[in-house]
């Protein structure tokens, strides 16, 4: 049963070695010559379209329209017998523009655009007319389906025939990467770039890498110590001789775009470079001592804060070029108002990440202390700072509060409380929280942990936060109130040693790196990727890549996994020395422009037109395709309408509802 | 071959976004939800590509609605949301002096899985445009519109 598949293969990957060899240049020379000559196929998609879509009606129509030289029905068109159809087309009947109405243009648009550019068409010369996810599957009137299916068709004819060839925007690469932030996201992201054999900057504002990380105690899910994740991150970034590393430095701005990109650097006293060499043997980062200033092992890096400077270290400038930027620049922790919770007011009131330090210190086999004072139960309060709630919490300094969840702090917390019982099994743990959201591999198991060792659930609504007030002549120094979902909203009030508050993860200041670069932010502050799922570590200004918690809250785990897809996008982007980018750009026309500028004032992004001299002494818009990003704003604004989309031309679009309001206004016609 | 549909039902146009509302649009088909024939959506990488004279033109040749589906603050053209609300806020004024309903010019937000928000704004827009049409079949029949 193979073989009748194959044959058609085989002969198809012979017309296309003959087709490379042979037809590939005259044909598309001629598809830039001739008037369009459109070849219009309309796909049965076994019946999952025909069913509904009277499809050879619909090819019939599609015949009589201007320019359409043939109109073919079959099966399957994305089959190889499908496929060699639109090739014997355009190799017999001459067509140069493509019009096939299937499914979606996501399914097999790479597809069909594969058959004209084995066949010698341009591949820009293919338009989709979607015939199956908006018609056939969601109409079931024979006749209004196959009316709809018609206009749509008539509509793709309209915009094929006036496609254009085009080309990828190429732009040579600098195989090098910078990636700003030395956490453990950054050093995942740097690891595997060098290990592709690309060069990487690794750029830590502060003295030492890690991050945040390099403050945790040990590792939920599984509980592997901190210290060992980020040693080991750490000695390979510092050993591989591909990585240049700079602590204490920050991003002053960047200039340029993707496959050119420059970062100006300022380098503080008391940071330190540690230069690439091609001679691993050379690398000064064997010695010891160096390492533990780029990397402390355990601990904060403001430990070096209090140091004094050395007679020769001195704050300094640094450019360095590079094809692509990952931005790994990490998050910040919630900080209270005074008050939220009695923090700031009450000293027994802590952060999550005071109390894995304050934890980490306590001997065990004795009685934990706090400030001196016996600790003989601790509450910790879910969501401070995350889903916060209109009209309940506070705007922080940035005006906004902060509605998105943290997402990791529900297991952290259950982790901590955890390791307070196992540590300690006569200390009392009590957990204040509004859902339990345990959402990944081995997280849940925590929250079973957590039930086992008796810690204390009582459930909150977050438009009723718990109350925390001072326990005067209390046994203990802090009261906790709240109403407890799990009694049905009884009032229930307890005693603390300490309280602990899950502080959520918000957006951090990502300064100079996001405002020379007009880097998009969500709602929440965060990077913003192009699309969650189909772009999901890529930023919209081409080049710049997304790794770790800059993009939104995340564990260890996910930070890596991103880190290592941006890593991966980044090396695809210059692996090959060169950048193709999407030629769907802003064009301008010369002879219609008249040196209005208004593109220039309405483009949202900085020199992606400009205005040039010309010889004749006039000054027209020309777009740098680079850093232009295809949104179309120019357009709308053009007295002269000389500025177009490559690929989505205006005149396009109006041909295309010219074309439906006429199929539409044929009752009759089919 | 097969009955032709009886009437033209009001054409509403969606302009909808290649990285958002377009793929909304065709997870409404892999869900085979059912929602008004009359609805013709154009792919566009961004609504702000279009000038005012776009959307009077549409109305003035035939389209009875149109909604711009956005990705709204979500966005992947750094300012070009901001721009098109500008845009779309004047567009409506200029409607209202051209003497035409400015609900039928609709600007939304919709996400890649928002399949629920796309079928609620065309079967909202859907039943404006067919109030509309009726109301205006009733007064050239010489009735009372309101």
């Amino acid at each position: 049963m193979a073989e009748p598949t194959h044959e058609p293969q085989a002969k198809a990957d012979e017309a296309q070695a003959e087709a490379d060899e042979t037809q590939a240049k005259p044909n598309e020379a001629q598809a830039e010559a001739d008037e369009p000559r459109v070849g219009v196929y309309v796909c049965y998609c076994g019946g999952n379209i025909s069913d509904v879509v009277d499809v050879e009606a619909v090819a019939a129509e599609a015949a009589k329209l201007p320019g359409v030289v043939t109109a073919k029905t079959n099966m399957f068109m994305c089959s190889d017998p499908g496929q060699q159809v639109i090739a014997d087309d355009i190799a017999e009947l001459g067509v140069n523009r493509v019009v096939v109405a299937s499914c979606a243009p996501s399914l097999h648009q790479t597809t069909f655009q594969g058959v004209l550019e084995r066949s010698g068409l341009n591949p820009y010369l293919y338009e989709n007319a979607n015939i199956r996810e908006q018609v056939s599957w969601t109409h079931h009137d024979r006749a209004e389906a196959t009316k709809k299916a018609s206009a749509l068709v008539s509509a793709a004819v309209a915009k094929a025939s006036r496609l254009e060839p085009l080309e990828p925007v190429e732009i040579p690469a600098a195989p090098a990467v910078a990636v700003v932030g030395g956490g453990v996201a950054g050093l995942r992201a740097a690891t595997d770039l060098a290990k592709a054999g690309l060069a990487v900057t690794l750029i830590e504002k502060e003295l030492t890498l890690g991050g945040t990380v390099a403050r945790l105690d040990n590792l939920f899910p599984y509980s592997e110590p901190a210290e060992d994740v980020l040693c080991r991150l750490c000695e390979e970034a510092l050993a591989d001789p591909r990585i240049t590393v700079h602590t204490g430095t920050v991003v002053e701005s960047v200039e340029g775009y993707v496959g050119a990109f420059t970062l100006h650097l300022e380098q503080q006293a008391r940071g330190r470079t540690v230069e690439a060499t091609p001679d691993a043997d050379s690398r000064e980062i064997t010695s010891l001592d160096w390492r533990c200033e780029a990397f402390r092992g355990y601990g904060p890096g403001e430990a070096f804060a209090d140091e004094p400077v050395a007679a020769d270290d001195a704050a300094r400038a640094l450019s360095v070029p590079v094809g692509a930027i990952v931005a790994a620049t990490g998050f910040d922790l919630y900080v209270p108002p005074e008050g939220e919770y009695g923090y700031g007011r009450l000293p027994q009131v802590i952060t999550l990440l005071d109390f894995i330090e304050w934890l980490s210190k306590q001997p065990e086999g004795s009685v934990p202390t706090f400030n001196g004072q016996p600790v003989r139960a601790v509450g910790f309060i879910h969501c401070v700072g995350s889903r916060q709630v209109e009209g309940v919490h506070e705007p922080g300094p940035n005006g906004r509060i902060n509605e998105h969840c943290s997402r990791v702090c529900c297991t952290a917390t259950l982790h901590c409380a955890c390791d307070l019982r196992d540590k300690f099994p006569d200390v009392v743990a009590y957990e204040f929280y509004q859902d339990i959201r345990a959402y990944g591999r081995g997280h849940e198991e925590h929250y079973d942990r957590a039930s086992l060792a008796n810690v204390i659930f009582l459930q909150y609504d977050g438009a009723q936060p718990p109350k925390v007030v001072a326990g005067e002549g209390d046994d203990h120094p802090v009261l906790v109130s709240c109403l407890d979902g799990l009694t049905w909203g009884e009032e229930v009030e307890v005693g603390v040693d300490l309280l602990v508050l899950a502080v959520g993860m918000v957006a951090a200041d990502v300064g100079n790196l996001a405002t020379s670069l007009k880097l998009p932010v969500s709602a929440d502050g965060f990077l913003q990727e192009v699309h969650p799922k189909l772009r999901p570590v890529e930023q919209a200004v081409n080049g710049v890549l997304l790794a770790g918690t800059c993009q939104a809250p995340k564990d260890v785990t996910e930070s890596c996994a991103s880190a290592s897809a941006a890593a991966a996008k980044a090396y695809g982007l210059l692996a090959s020395g060169e950048v193709k980018l999407d030629p769907y750009v802003a064009h301008v026309d010369p002879e219609l422009c008249e040196g209005h500028a208004a593109c220039v004032e309405e483009c949202p992004v900085d020199r992606a037109i400009a205005m040039e001299d010309y010889p004749d002494g006039s000054r027209k818009a020309m777009v740098n395709p680079a850093i232009c990003t295809g949104c179309g704003a120019c357009v709308a604004v053009c007295p002269t309408q000389a500025i177009d989309l490559s690929g989505w031309t205006l005149e396009a679009y109006e041909a295309m509802v010219d074309a439906l309001l006429l199929s539409h206004s044929e009752v009759s016609a089919l | 071959m097969h009955p032709a549909p009886e009437q033209t039902e009001p054409p509403i146009l969606v302009l909808a976004t290649s990285s958002c509302a377009y793929i909304a649009a065709d997870a409404v088909g892999q869900a085979h939800l059912e929602h008004p024939a009359n609805t013709y959506v154009m792919r566009v990488p961004a609504p702000v590509v279009f000038p005012d004279s776009f959307y009077y033109d549409c109305f003035e040749k035939g389209f009875a609605g149109i909604i711009v589906m956005s990705c709204g603050h979500e966005c992947p053209y750094p300012g070009a949301f901001e721009r098109l609300t500008k845009r779309i806020d004047r567009v409506k004024m200029g409607l209202k002096e051209r003497g035409l309903d400015p609900a039928r010019l609709r600007l939304t937000a919709v996400c890649t899985v928002c399949t629920k928000a796309y079928l609620k704004e065309i079967n909202a827009m859907d039943a404006l445009v067919r109030a509309a049409a009726s109301a205006a079949a009733v007064t050239a029949d010489g009735g009372d519109a309101t």
